[in-house]
């Protein structure tokens, strides 16, 4: 399902509330030139204007995907950067926090 | 399919593989929550590469490479 970049966010939120406890989620994205249709067999396939990155997600049975094109570049990356940052919860905690709390284990 | 151990190496192999071929390639990336786990990949279809990490550092430096390379999908250069 297509999704403008800002329902595809918050359809993603979703997933990964919808994963905590079981499945998983991937993302994937990649370039697109803006056509659907394969490269004709004769001729020459129109040039390309302007790029735009593809983002599709999937989580269980369900995919959604969007489109950001080159000015909503900025605003996407941040609002996803902050997606991945609220979301990307169930990883290890950074080692610095360790070596300081066995600092002070040691000290006391 | 082999996993690259370091960050810095798979970041770099990400941005040449994406150079190699930007309009082929594409940037997979899957988490499990249950398992605490982060898989990239990167493939172009002739070169696949991976990393995985259950650390949570990790996350900021992916960030980073994440922005490098929409900017370089979504612009006018080839």
């Amino acid at each position: 399902m297509l999704l403008e970049n800002d329902s595809f966010l918050s359809e993603l939120t979703r997933m990964f509330q919808r994963t905590k406890n079981t499945g998983s989620v991937s993302i994937t994205m990649k370039r697109w030139d803006g056509h659907n249709k394969p490269k004709p067999r004769t001729g020459n396939a129109p040039e390309p204007t302007e790029y735009k990155c593809l983002f599709r997600a999937s989580a269980r049975n369900k995919k959604i995907s969007t489109v950001v094109s080159q000015k909503d570049v900025t605003k996407f990356q941040m609002a996803y950067a902050t997606l991945l940052k609220g979301n990307l919860i169930g990883l290890k905690r950074g080692e610095k926090k360790d070596a300081k709390a066995t600092k002070k284990a040691k000290a006391t | 399919m082999t996993y690259i151990k370091s960050w810095d190496e798979f970041a770099k192999a990400v941005e040449r593989v994406y150079v190699n071929n930007p309009l082929k390639c594409r940037f997979v990336m899957k988490y499990r929550n249950v398992d605490g786990l982060l898989t990239m990949k990167i493939t172009d279809d002739h070169v696949c590469l991976q990393y995985k990490t259950e650390h949570n550092q990790d996350v900021k430096k992916l960030e980073k490479l994440l922005g490098h390379l929409i900017r370089d999908m979504a612009s006018k250069e080839k």
